[in-house]
């Protein structure tokens, strides 16, 4: 609506006249703005720049046409992959970096893609997970590596993440959010600025308060739709480098475990519900799947456990320090039934048992209720991990499962010792067990243990300081067993 | 009515802000004088810079790098004000010269710090009582054990364009507004107990004048005591 381009020699003569006609095209143009922005997500009319994923195919298939903005965000990315180098959150491991980028290479389009450079990396980070930067960087954390039971599921991840990539999803998101964003600032100003009062004021305010809020679910619920693409389109890579398709089934249902008990359904979800993922994959690849026979997935298992060992123990640490005990012990028993002659491997189950203190080492039935993983969220949010233990510790079953828990623990850390009488760490962990009950001279003693087999130690002076404070040798204003629990 | 009420309930909120902002707490070890900081270890500083347009926000990586070093710098030289000497240590921003085993230890630490920071930011007055540790594991990083304490930067900051500018001055009431928030965490190099915490907020234009900022991190530390 231009005013300026109204004609003079249409101009009404009285002035009230042309307030009111001013006052109604006003409202007229404010409540189609609004319902027009209003109705767009829902009814799928998209805005010129948004892509549907239908689009992004189209796009993806010709030639992508790349904007500023996804140059920038390019430019972005770029730094963030040399970020992560640089705080050491990439896992460096020659074998490893080697075997991912064999695995996802497989499963990445044959044809070059623009702006993309396929570069397939661990990340330090023990929560199952995996992502892709538009530049062709993926990136599987520790986490999700060390849950997968075969490279069939690992190629799975990749083919999906490579999905992705190869759709230019993150730009197609990147473009349709910052169009919605846009409209959620307009309507917001319309809101704080309804000059118009009675019943159109009103329904222009009720728009504009609306509108963002479905704006903002449409944000999810596109995101939604672009992970089942990657889902579908994922399958067909997967396929077409020659693993069986219900390895992607079996990856959805390792994930499905929640083994920390911290999966909530949330109407805010940016991906698909998991079962529901396991279902539309399976209905794609039913009839079409070779039966993979009990041997095979038993070689297929053990050849993978052995490429990922190093990388596993290096999560079992990683999940312990952040505080994820279960999905530790659960791991490291792996490790174990894998190699169960490795003092290194008995040596971090030992740990995992030690760490688990009054928690069980598997999550029970109570609590993966829905009601019981909101208030552990709770929970997990309000206190430490150390105060969290003094809880636990406090309850009957805390205390109980903290006795078996220590038992097995001291078990295995002999067991670890037996294995190799050298393996100084398992000395270390049992100071540590003992030193949590209380049996002050048998803890010094294999504190002193470790440090006679490994004087150079990076934490040496940690635990000399330790043996000084058991031994009575230096009082201290801080005392070593009020500290995180996986140092205790 | 209604925008005497959204102008009380915006004047009520500045007022919390600046209370908030201003906000510094020492353990009482600190404050009672028994415990005395004379060296420190500052760790790389990490602060997340977005530049936030009506169209929403960008990240900005190489921005965010350029003032975590330039708040690394200005942190150790507030508490060489104070006559802490700042140690050189072999996990400082020089990162990239570190092999990967130096890379994952201070990544971890680190990693601790930022799991135990919305804790301490929702509770930090907790910091009194001696509730956050991050446990003497901490000690691997005082590799000469010369350090009484090891400090912790953490920061997030938005930048508007000129289009949000315009909305949110369109939209007062969205309390949308250009800030940067640093957290400052110092820790016993010994038993990575959290012995002071502050927490100073500025708009964002604090970020492109380092006198600014400079007088932000030193008043944020000013209650802690001159080291003598």
């Amino acid at each position: 609506m231009r005013l300026e381009s109204v004609p003079s020699n249409l101009k009404p003569l009285n002035p009230r006249v042309t307030v009111l006609n001013l006052k109604k095209r006003l409202q007229a143009s404010l409540l189609a703005t609004g319902l027009s922005l209003a109705l767009l997500p829902v009814t799928g009319v998209n805005l010129k720049a948004q892509s549907s994923p239908a689009q992004i195919k189209t796009q993806t298939n010709e030639v992508f046409k790349f904007d500023k903005i996804d140059l920038d965000l390019l430019e972005q990315v770029e730094l963030l992959d040399k970020r992560f180098e640089k705080e050491g959150l990439v896992y460096h491991e020659a074998g490893l970096e080697e075997y991912l980028n064999r695995v996802g290479n497989a499963v990445t389009p044959d044809k070059q893609m623009e702006r993309v450079a396929w570069r397939f990396r661990a990340l330090r980070d023990p929560t199952p997970n995996a992502f892709a930067l538009p530049n062709g960087s993926i990136y599987i954390n520790t986490g999700l590596l060390a849950l997968l039971d075969d490279e069939g599921q690992l190629a799975s991840v990749f083919a999906h993440e490579v999905t992705h990539v190869s759709k230019r999803h993150t730009y197609a998101q990147n473009r349709s959010i910052r169009k919605k964003v846009l409209a959620i600032n307009i309507l917001s100003t319309i809101a704080t600025w309804n000059p118009i009062s009675g019943g159109a004021g009103m329904a222009i305010d009720v728009i504009a308060n609306v509108s963002p809020l479905i704006l903002e679910l449409s944000i999810f619920g596109y995101s939604r739709e672009l992970e089942k693409e990657a889902d579908l389109e994922g399958l067909k890579s997967l396929t077409g480098a020659s693993y069986a398709p219900e390895e992607m089934v079996n990856a959805f249902k390792l994930l499905q475990k929640d083994i920390e008990g911290e999966q909530l359904n949330s109407f805010y979800s940016d991906h698909p519900k998991l079962e529901d993922r396991v279902t539309y994959i399976g209905s794609k690849i039913d009839g079409k799947a070779r039966s993979i026979s009990a041997e095979e997935l038993r070689l297929a298992k053990a050849q993978f456990i052995a490429q990922m060992e190093a990388v596993d123990r290096h999560d079992v640490e990683l999940a312990i320090s952040a505080g994820r005990f279960r999905s530790a012990k659960f791991v490291s028993q792996k490790l174990v039934d894998f190699h169960p002659d490795s003092s290194e491997n008995v040596f971090y189950l030992a740990e995992s048992y030690r760490s688990l203190g009054p928690r069980t080492p598997e999550i029970t039935e109570s609590e993966l209720t829905t009601g019981a993983k909101k208030r552990s969220a709770k929970t997990r949010n309000k206190l430490t991990l150390e105060e969290q233990e003094t809880k636990l510790m406090a309850t009957a079953d805390g205390q109980r499962a903290w006795k078996a828990n220590q038992e097995k623990a001291e078990q295995l850390y002999f067991r670890a010792l037996e294995l190799n009488r050298l393996n100084s760490v398992a000395h270390r962990g049992l100071g540590m067990l003992y030193e949590k009950v209380e049996k002050t001279e048998a803890a010094a003693d294999q504190y002193g243990k470790y440090l006679e087999f490994t004087p150079k130690a990076a934490d040496s002076a940690r635990f000399r300081r330790r043996v000084e404070i058991l031994r009575g040798l230096t009082s201290d204003n801080g005392n070593p067993q009020r500290v995180h629990p996986e140092n205790r | 009515m209604k925008t005497l009420s959204r102008l009380a309930l915006l004047c009520l909120c500045c007022m919390a802000a600046c209370q908030y902002a201003g906000a510094q707490y020492l353990s009482s070890k600190i404050a009672d004088k028994k415990v005395t900081i004379r060296s420190a270890v500052v760790l790389p500083a990490k602060v997340e810079i977005t530049k936030e347009s009506a169209k929403g926000s960008q990240m900005m990586v190489a921005e965010s790098a350029q003032i975590s070093s330039t708040i690394f710098e200005v942190v150790g030289q507030t508490l060489q004000q104070k006559k802490i000497s700042v140690l050189k240590s072999p996990f400082d921003a020089q990162a990239e010269a570190m092999d990967d085993e130096h890379k994952y230890t201070l990544a971890n630490i680190q990693g601790r710090y930022d799991a135990l920071l919305p804790k301490l930011i929702r509770k930090s007055k907790d910091v009194k009582k001696a509730r956050f540790s991050l446990g003497d594991e901490v000690m691997i990083l005082n590799v000469d054990q010369n350090a009484n304490v090891l400090v912790f930067i953490r920061g997030q900051g938005r930048v508007f364009t000129k289009g949000k500018t315009a909305f949110s001055l369109l939209n007062p009431f969205s309390l949308d507004f250009p800030f940067v928030m640093i957290t400052i965490g110092i820790v016993d190099a010994r038993t990575g107990e959290v012995l002071v915490f502050t927490r100073p907020v500025a708009a964002s234009q604090v970020l492109k004048n380092p006198e600014s900022l400079r007088k932000l991190i030193t008043k944020s530390l000013s209650k802690l005591a001159v080291s003598s």
